[in-house]
């Protein structure tokens, strides 16, 4: 069967509708986004570049009819990652302008680690799903209701899984919180300490 | 007995919409004037009739700020064969208000009463130069002088009142005196 | 009706909300916080009882020169105040007032969720703003904001979750539809919470650490002058706006009330918005500004263990009467 065949039978990559040309659109914003993210070398930026490509993660999700995990990754990414992040630079060392000792000296490692990551996940994703095509006509397939029947029916054990993990990690931060309180008396839990039991805690909340 | 826990703030709450409630205290100055009370100090107005050029408030202000010129005036004398007497004569009177701080040290010092302080204030100037005014102005607010306030009950008399009444009181008292001796 | 029409009316409507109501927020907070302190308030302006005082005062902002500080980064600068302003305008099209079909910019389907997400980017204005200022006081500011959001995030959603069990539902008029007036009471806790959590997001007295004007000059806004200002004083009314109609949407059953219900449903929810946003300027009147240790253990202490209590009482209730 040859390509255009293919293509005018069902859904085809020569006649994509708008939806899948936003869908493309979109996804080279987050991808440039994520990049320079990485690449530039003011620090604060790469952060608002974040806040950029989780932004737009999120719309892929709206376009995949995924309702209730684009405003989640909202909530949690760029409401609370991005917010952490954004406070620990402050807190910590955030000059305006760049930045050139902010450079890591193993940057082809990461460069390696990353392409493979993404190969895996890409084949991972594009193994399961091939060629499945969302009809956005029909019922809604990513919608709260859905997504709850299947996260709590056919997904519990991981789901409990994570959230263990996500327990432990809270309880992590609070033991060593505390050490840090003993080992300097006069020491004081700020905010800075609450952090990552905040973090995980929200995505308990959240779900 | 320990107070309810958020009885504070509670009462708090209450005592904001309370003031809602009530009338506010706002004077819409330009539109209704204030009625300040007497001696408030608004602006220093010379009664030139008591001035007798004695220099006293001049002399005493801190930041010399009260300008006086004068001259002597011969009066012939009273009555025939009498000695003639020299006056001083008010030439000019003028307190620059850009300099004066409101002290009111002046005012106290007259030993005449010629000097009154006066709840007046609408007097800004665009020329900082226009501050200083003349004996005629300030005579002019002489007439803005309120009476003074009423003596609280129990405060002792006024000086003169009371030299006026053991006047009186001693008059009458030997005219009663010379009553019971003619009876 | 034509689609594009009807949406466009829509966003027109919704557009015209988000100005004027943080405007006659603004207004009623001059006159009712002057006459809480025994004052009058603005008298003069448009000759009434000062009621344009507001639109003097946007003229006046309009009118001041935009200025950006030298060292300041300037793109992030002047993006922050639409960052801070237009997701309160998001949230405006998900509030449902009525009952009715067209009572509502946008039906979303996790409305609850997309909500609390939206409100949460405004806080990163704020941030962008602080940072880019080059100012130790606007850093200052941030950073507070920050700590803040981190505090107060959590018990607002614990909270908002605890209605969305209690309806079976995180769509804003599917909770309303399954709103029964015995709510009030068994989501009381949760109504408070998500107040006052929403309160301290907003940065409003008492809960104003990160603009403490008294130490800090104005926060992150410091360096700002003119429209930007006065965009991001708009992003604090609409922000409360927003809270005050989500509180009424989430705890006080919104359309929902004695009498009236068919036709003057939005009547309600207005009423109860503009009855929150009194209560809203009433606290800022009378209460003082919490330290930032006080603001960290209400939030830790507080409000975070009564808002997961709210969601186990939610739970137990949603099962029993099941």
């Amino acid at each position: 069967m040859t390509l255009a065949a293919l293509a005018a039978d069902t859904h085809g990559f020569l006649s994509p509708t708008g939806v899948e040309i936003a869908f493309l659109l979109v996804g080279l914003v987050t991808l440039g986004a994520a990049l320079i993210t990485v690449t530039t070398r003011q620090l604060v930026h790469a952060a608002l570049w974040l806040v950029v490509a989780l932004g737009g993660l999120a719309v892929e999700y709206l376009l995949l009819t995924a309702e209730f995990i684009a405003w989640v990754q909202v909530l949690i990414y760029v409401g609370s990652v991005v917010v952490l992040l954004l406070f620990g630079l402050m807190l910590t060392r955030a000059p305006i302008g760049r930045s050139p000792d902010a450079d890591s000296g193993n940057r082809w490692v990461a460069l390696g680690v990353a392409v493979v990551a993404a190969a895996a996940l890409v084949w991972v994703v594009v193994d399961a799903f091939r060629t499945t095509w969302i009809d956005l006509d029909g019922a809604p397939s990513g919608s709260t209701d859905v997504t709850g029947q299947a996260l709590f029916q056919n997904w519990v054990l991981p789901f409990e899984a994570l959230s263990v993990l996500l327990l432990a990690a809270l309880v992590g931060a609070i033991v060593l919180s505390r050490k840090a309180k003993a080992d300097a008396a006069p020491a004081t839990g700020g905010p800075a300490d609450r952090g990552p039991g905040a973090a995980g805690a929200d995505k308990e909340g959240a779900r | 007995m320990a107070p309810i826990p958020g009885s504070g703030l509670a009462k708090g709450l209450a005592v904001t919409l309370r003031t809602m409630t009530r009338k506010s205290v706002t004077k819409q100055y330009p539109d209704t004037q204030p009625d300040l009370p007497p001696r408030t100090r608004g602006v220093i107005g010379l009664f030139e009739e008591n001035c007798t050029v004695c220099m006293l408030c001049a002399r005493e202000c801190p930041d010399w700020c009260i300008y006086i010129d004068s001259h002597k005036e011969t009066i012939p004398a009273a009555t025939p064969g009498g000695r003639e007497r020299s006056r001083n004569v008010l030439d000019r009177f003028a307190i620059d208000f850009s300099l004066c701080m409101y002290c009111g040290i002046c005012i106290e010092v007259c030993p005449f009463d010629a000097l009154f302080w006066s709840p007046e204030f609408e007097y800004a100037e665009t020329d900082i130069r226009d501050l200083t005014h003349e004996r005629d102005k300030l005579r002019e607010w002489m007439w803005t002088v309120p009476a003074p306030p009423a003596l609280d009950p129990a405060a002792e008399e006024p000086k003169e009142i009371a030299a006026a009444r053991k006047t009186a009181e001693k008059l009458a008292a030997a005219q009663a005196e010379a009553k019971e001796g003619e009876e | 009706m034509n689609d594009a029409l009807d949406v466009t009316l829509r966003l027109l409507v919704v557009f015209v909300v988000f100005l004027t109501f943080p405007l006659l927020i603004g207004q009623t907070e001059h006159k009712v916080m002057a006459h809480m302190q025994g004052r009058l308030g603005p008298m003069y302006a448009g000759g009434f009882h000062g009621w344009a005082q507001l639109v003097a005062d946007g003229v006046k902002f309009a009118q001041k020169e935009d200025v950006v500080p030298a060292g300041a980064d300037r793109r992030i600068f002047q993006l922050a105040p639409a960052v801070a302003l237009l997701p309160y305008l998001l949230v405006l099209l998900a509030i449902p007032i009525g009952p009715e079909e067209g009572a509502v910019g946008e039906v979303i389907d996790a409305g609850v969720f997309f909500v609390l997400a939206v409100m949460g980017v405004g806080v990163l204005g704020a941030l962008m703003a602080g940072w880019a200022s080059a100012n130790k006081f606007s850093l200052l500011g941030g950073l507070r904001t920050a700590a803040q959001l981190l505090a107060y995030e959590l018990p607002m959603l614990l909270a908002a979750a605890s209605v969305a069990m209690a309806a079976g539902t995180v769509s804003l008029p599917g909770i309303l539809n399954a709103f029964e007036w015995w709510w009030l009471p068994w989501q009381i806790v949760g109504a408070i919470v998500f107040f006052v959590a929403g309160l301290a997001e907003l940065q409003r007295p008492p809960f104003d650490m990160p603009v403490a004007d008294s130490e800090i000059i104005f926060g992150a806004y410091t360096e700002y002058t003119g429209l930007r200002f006065a965009l991001f004083l708009l992003a604090e009314y609409a922000g409360i706006v927003v809270l005050c109609g989500l509180t009424t949407v989430l705890f006080l059953g919104g359309w929902h009330g004695p009498w009236g219900a068919d036709g003057l449903g939005w009547v309600w929810t207005l009423l109860k918005t503009a009855v929150l946003a009194f209560i809203v300027i009433w606290l800022r009147v009378t209460y003082p500004r919490l330290r930032e240790d006080q603001l960290q253990k209400l939030s830790w202490t507080l409000l975070v263990p009564l808002a997961l209590a709210q969601i186990a009482l939610t739970g137990i209730v949603k099962v029993v009467i099941e």
